[in-house]
């Protein structure tokens, strides 16, 4: 915890006259600045880099992309691989363009708006630096407290270790994917569904402090009773990354300033530069990162409900009506999930909630292809 | 014993004498004895001497003498009515003199001679209970017509603590002339021969009115005796004279009694609270810890405490002051107009000057309040020589934590305490020798997590010698000591221990010199730092954290200064100064050579350079020019103009708002330049209504360079090549500040406006070295206007009330104002630094304090404190910051003293 908010929490102890209150901030700005999400890695198929326009803070749509650019990635040896656009915003290599551990790349787009001002933005290079593969995945039953009401619950924490021998990954990066299996609680055509997720905060880890290349108990997620993830079978993917000392601080420092910022003693918040800068205009800020990585990635399974653990998951509640016609409001917001129509009268279960009556509003019902039954 | 208080005691040293003639019984009859039979009678059965001249004494005879039991009241009745005057040591020895009366030899100068008739002695007693002034007179009276100047020096002294009084303001109203006493109690001012009245006063003081009777030049030492409580005399009267006399535009005396009369927040009188009441002072929001003068960052303040710099000012991250305020003695804020003998930061100097023991008796005071508890007492070792001060205070706020059923808050705690301590010895009338000590400490600890410690320690030697009473050197040396401590058991196998140290050690020669109209203050002042920017360690045997510091820091930093306080005229006094400061920076140390195409990173590194131990890494030196001239208009107003120039090389390395107890300091070397600031100040003052309502305006603008930022996001807590993420920005800020004082009789208010504005550019090229495209930027402390409204009534001497209005613009902050997403996580892009604002800020708070029986006979002298901070329970924003909820970035705005706080505190003197 960092001090910022010992201070505040002593401070809000000490004088109780203290309370806090919601606003949201008003400002008008444009916000229109270029994101590179680029990341390349020593695995074929998985090259992309994503172009967009950051958002206003008060809009909600998702980002817009920044389409028909030329996106070119250059090798350290001048070779020079094109990326195409595969859909709005988002660039690819060719399918079988893999990076080569050890080689340096450096990323260059040009912008291609017609009528309006041009733009080509480039990377530093970056070299491809080795990771070692994830050790283990293990998990464990724990208990917390979610604060609202004195009620100690049990969920379960996922942690792994890694290890690099030849002490040459010394920056590390994660993110996960989590894959689970879930089932509806009616007999409706649409019942057992796949749904998956990404992880949204960052994990690194400086390497380089410590006695032994040696990562051991990281805590990577923590389930707890009150999603799905764990009443049927859930997946975790995790991918290890190799990064640069600068890509390093990059992460750390967007870490400082997005998980809590403002207060008195927090880091005086302010743009976090990248990598990638605009030739024609170097003071254009350019938010975002070209990565170079090299990734290994682990899979592990957690099936049934893990030891027994309590399953809060309630968000199907349902209506039961012994009569459709008695509800005058039936109309596209409501969904009959059961009906046994032999009893007089009928009885009928109804909820609001599409994601209740077909699983496919959440998830797939296609199994994933690499979805091992057996364990 | 009332009637004893209002008598001064002019040089001859009363209470000395009083001593010496209890020894000196006579046991024989002496009437008709011959003046020699007498001294040989004296001398062989008691411990005396005499010296005289014998044609002087040849016709003396001794007559009756009712009453006359000893020596000195055998020879006062003896002399009464001759040209003869007397004079005993403290060994026996005992003078006679014609047509002069001496004082102890040991001060006297040879040019200098008192006069001072038998007579005034006898009617010291009851006389001058009647009518207020004294006579005095000084010089040969033959000398009456002769042409010329003469000078009357001497020293102002507490009656009751027999310390010096510096800053007491010594005025002569029918000459509009006056001058201060410097920091020894010393003043010296020149006047044609002839009569006056010379009047002398000092915040909570009884002003003193002296008749006097100028021949020629001569000493006058004065005593002057406190006020018990302070009430409708003229204790304020001080400070407006010190005002147009004082040389600097913007140095402020904190005046002690009204700050013991403020509301506080937390129940006692605080110094920091106070100094922010004073125009251009602001800080970043209450309870944060620092300040900022006129602009400045709150590095930028010289806070010393005796002479010794503190490098940590507050307990609890700021919510209190650092120093316990029922030892300081006297504290001036300089905002401007910063005295040579004053470096090494460059917005201001605070200069507290705690107090010395009572070398008489025994006394002291205690406090209590919800959330602290003080002590302080003091006494007399050795009476009149050596004495001592003993002050301590502490919290008991653990017991709040206590009362909380979340277990994480349970078993958190917070634990501050201060002390002070010093021994004062005066061996004799030309050597004085001060030790003391102080020390203070914080812990705090959430839940079993993390522990954040941090204190300061400071020693000091001081050895005063008057090599005559117009020549006094001043040799200390003094040592401070500040570390920080932070354990963090978050993740077992990271357990670490994490600190930081600094430690100096400063050599000061100091002497002040008096001539004529000239007052030279020259010296060498000599610091050596050491700085351990920052270690590592594992805090548990299982921990996987490998031990690491960054390289010590070492320097030197050797200063240089003369400074001349000149009265050219009447109409016209100048005070000159200049500083010499050179610092040099050793090693062993490692600095890294960057490409000077790219910004500052690893990968721009090019070549390193290794300093052996001790040689030179960075070497800087500058001159510091420092120039006030103060022109009297006239007798009630007068105009200061000042430019000062300071230099800076020690940095206190801050990424937030407010300054937290995790910064840490670094010094200048290889990389890191000095800062320097100029200033311009012009003030003007006006006494109107009888010198009843006081009127300033002053006016400012200052500018700052090589003033450092940091690249987005850097985390400074363990930073190794602080280069790499350092922005270079300078500043500029100006100012107009506006007074108006009532400071006499029942009712007392105070108005002062400030308009400021500071602003930080930086000089970067690239995009990540600048900040705001390199334009100008409101500084995290810019609040341009600042008004703030005392009020103090006093009802009856035990009674009265205080009320104090603060309102300032809301501080600047940096708003969110666009998201994005990098690999899924959400993201934040902030607005220009510092665009926004929070909202304005505006607080009422008042007090009541109840004392309790005035007889001084008391043993003990209790009083009561109620006050209500916040009375209008104004939600005044704290802090406003900003949380990434799921998908959405909400503000929230935190307001600590939402609602009126109401706090009793008691205590009493004894």
């Amino acid at each position: 915890m960092r001090p910022a908010r010992y201070i505040l929490f002593f401070a809000m102890m000490l004088f109780s006259g203290s309370c806090i209150t919601e606003f949201i901030p008003e400002t008008n700005e444009n916000a229109d600045m270029l994101v590179v999400e680029g990341l390349i890695t020593n695995k074929a198929g998985n090259n992309t880099v994503k172009l967009s326009k950051a958002l206003s803070l008060s809009s909600k749509t998702t980002g817009t992309p920044y389409t028909r650019c030329s996106v070119i990635i250059t090798d350290d040896l001048g070779n020079m691989t094109p990326l195409y656009e595969k859909s709005n915003g988002l660039y690819v290599t060719d399918s079988a363009f893999a990076g080569v551990v050890g080689r340096e790349y450096k990323l260059t787009i040009r912008t291609n708006n017609s009528g309006a001002s041009n733009y080509t933005y480039e990377s530093v290079p970056v070299k491809m630096v080795p990771v070692p593969p994830v050790d283990t995945i293990y998990y464990e039953k724990q208990q917390y407290n979610p604060g609202s009401d004195a009620f100690i619950r049990e969920g379960c924490q996922v942690w792994f270790d890694s290890h690099d021998p030849d002490n040459k990954c010394h920056f590390y990066r994660w993110d996960y994917s989590e894959t689970w299996m879930f089932q509806l609680p009616y007999y409706v055509p649409n019942n057992i569904c796949w749904i998956s997720a990404n992880s949204n905060v960052i994990n690194i880890k400086n390497a380089s402090i410590l006695t032994e290349n040696r990562i051991t108990g990281y805590p990577l997620i923590f389930i707890s009773p009150e999603s799905d993830r764990l009443s049927i079978k859930y997946s975790l993917l995790l991918n290890q990354y190799s990064i640069s000392e600068d890509e390093f601080e990059y992460w750390e420092k967007l870490k400082t300033i997005t998980d809590e910022v403002g207060s008195l003693y927090d880091v005086t918040p302010s743009f976090i530069p990248g990598n990638v800068t605009c030739i024609e205009d170097p003071t254009q800020d350019v938010l975002g990162y070209f990565s170079v990585s090299a990734v290994s990635s682990k899979r592990m399974y957690i099936s049934g409900r893990f030891r027994g653990l309590a399953y809060l998951y309630s968000q199907c509640p349902s209506d039961t009506v012994n009569d459709l016609n008695a509800v005058a409001d039936l109309n596209w917001k409501r969904w009959v999930i059961e009906s046994d129509e032999l009893v007089v009268p009928p009885i009928y279960i109804l909820t609001r909630i599409k994601g209740c009556a077909d699983c496919t509003v959440r998830g797939t019902k296609d199994k994933p292809l690499w979805w091992d039954d057996s364990k | 014993m009332r009637s004893k208080f209002c008598i001064m005691v002019i040089t001859l040293c009363l209470c000395c004498r009083l001593a010496a003639q209890e020894k000196y019984t006579v046991t024989w009859e002496f009437k008709a004895q011959s003046f020699r039979e007498f001294v040989t009678k004296a001398e062989s059965l008691l411990p005396v001497k005499f010296y005289y001249k014998e044609d002087w004494i040849a016709d003396l005879k001794l007559s009756d003498c009712p009453g006359c039991t000893t020596v000195p009241s055998v020879l006062t009745s003896l002399f009464n009515g001759t040209s003869l005057h007397f004079f005993i040591d403290n060994s026996g020895h005992i003078v006679i003199t014609r047509d002069f009366a001496v004082k102890r030899p040991d001060v006297v100068n040879e040019d200098v001679k008192l006069y001072i008739p038998t007579a005034y002695f006898a009617e010291s007693g009851g006389e001058q209970q009647k009518t207020e002034n004294m006579f005095v007179e000084i010089g040969n009276k033959v000398d009456r017509n002769r042409p010329g100047n003469v000078s009357v020096s001497g020293y102002v002294t507490n009656s009751d603590t027999h310390e010096k009084i510096g800053g007491a303001t010594v005025s002569v109203p029918k000459l509009s002339k006056g001058t201060i006493s410097n920091e020894y109690g010393f003043y010296s001012i020149t006047l044609p021969r002839g009569t006056y009245e010379v009047q002398f006063s000092f915040v909570g003081m009884k002003e003193k009115k002296i008749n006097l009777n100028l021949f020629g030049t001569g000493e006058m030492n004065v005593d002057m005796k406190g006020m018990l409580i302070p009430l409708k005399e003229t204790f304020i009267s001080a400070e407006k004279n010190t005002t147009l006399q004082r040389f600097e535009a913007g140095a402020e005396k904190i005046n002690l009694s009204s700050f013991r009369l403020t509301p506080t927040s937390l129940g006692e009188p605080d110094l920091m609270k106070n100094i922010l009441l004073i125009s251009g002072v602001q800080s970043a929001g209450e309870g944060s810890a620092g300040f900022n003068v006129r602009g400045g960052s709150a590095d930028q303040n010289l806070i010393l405490i005796d002479g010794a710099p503190l490098y940590n000012t507050s307990h609890f991250f700021g919510f209190f002051s650092a120093v316990n305020s029922d030892i300081i003695r006297d504290v001036t804020l300089y905002k401007g107009g910063i005295p040579a003998r004053y470096g090494g930061r460059i917005s201001s100097v605070l200069d507290i000057v705690t107090i010395e023991g009572n070398p008489n008796k025994f006394s002291g005071s205690a406090g209590i309040s919800p959330i602290t508890t003080r002590l302080m007492v003091e006494g007399p070792i050795i009476k009149d020589t050596l004495s001592y001060v003993l002050a301590a205070r502490t919290t008991y706020s653990n017991w709040i934590f206590g009362l909380i059923k979340n277990p994480d808050i349970r078993e958190s705690r917070a634990l501050f305490y201060d002390m002070n301590g010093s021994l004062t010895w005066n061996p004799d009338k030309k050597n004085k020798f001060e030790l003391s000590a102080y020390h203070s400490y914080d812990n705090s600890r959430f839940n079993s997590d993390a522990v954040y410690g941090y204190m300061n320690a400071t020693a000091l030697l001081k050895w005063q010698h008057f090599f005559t009473s117009r020549f006094i050197s001043n040799f200390s040396i003094n040592n401070s000591f500040y570390k920080y401590n932070v354990t963090d058991r978050e993740v077992e196998t990271e357990e670490y221990f994490r600190s930081h140290r600094l430690n100096s050690t400063e050599l000061l020669a100091d002497f002040n010199l008096f001539r004529g109209n000239n007052n030279f203050n020259f010296g060498l002042d000599m610091t050596m730092y050491s700085v351990l920017p920052g270690s590592y360690r594992p805090a548990s045997p299982t921990s996987s954290v490998v031990s690491h510091s960054i390289e010590n820091e070492r320097a030197l930093e050797t200063a240089l200064y003369l400074e001349d306080k000149i009265t050219l005229t009447d109409y016209l006094s100048v005070n000159a100064g200049m500083r010499v400061s050179s610092f040099l920076s050793f090693g062993p140390q490692t600095v890294y050579m960057y490409d000077p195409e790219i910004p500052r990173s690893g990968s721009s590194i090019y070549d390193t350079l290794y300093y052996r131990r001790g040689a030179i890494s960075g070497k800087y030196a500058g001159l510091e020019p420092r120039l006030s001239l103060n022109f009297r208009l006239s007798g009630t107003s007068s105009l200061k103009i000042n430019y000062n120039r300071t230099r800076q090389y020690i940095h206190l390395l801050t990424n937030s708002m407010s300054i937290s107890p995790t910064d840490t300091w670094k010094l200048s070397g290889y990389y890191l330049k000095p800062q320097i600031g100029d200033q311009f100040a012009a003030g003007l003052y006006k006494f109107m209504f009888d010198k009843k309502l006081e009127a300033s305006a002053e006016i400012y603008y200052k500018t700052i360079r090589n003033m450092i930022d940091y690249k987005g996001g850097t985390t400074l807590t363990f930073i190794e090549n602080i280069e790499q993420e350092t922005i270079d920005v300078r500043g500029k800020s100006y100012g107009l500040e506006l007074g108006l004082k009532e400071t006499e009789g029942k009712v007392r208010y105070s108005l002062s406006y400030t308009f400021a504005r500071t602003f930080i550019r930086s000089t970067g090229k690239s995009g990540g070295e600048m900040i705001n495209s390199g334009n100008w930027y409101p500084a995290n402390y810019d609040k341009p206007n600042d008004l703030v409204v005392t009020y103090n009534y006093l009802f009856s001497r035990r009674l009265s009330f205080s009320a104090a209005y603060t309102y300032s613009t809301g501080r600047p902050i940096t708003y969110p104002v666009a998201t994005y997403r990098i690999r899924d996580n959400l993201v934040v892009q902030y607005s220009e630094r510092n665009k926004y604002r929070i909202p304005d800020y505006s607080r009422l708070d008042v007090s009541c304090k109840i004392s309790g029986n005035l007889k001084s006979k008391r043993a003990a002298h209790p009083d009561l404190t109620f006050s209500v901070y916040n009375l209008l329970g104004r939600d005044n924003v704290y802090s406003v910051y900003f949380k990434r909820d799921q998908e959405i970035i909400k503000g929230y705005k935190l307001s600590i003293f939402g609602r009126p706080i109401p706090t009793v505190t008691f205590n009493f003197n004894f």
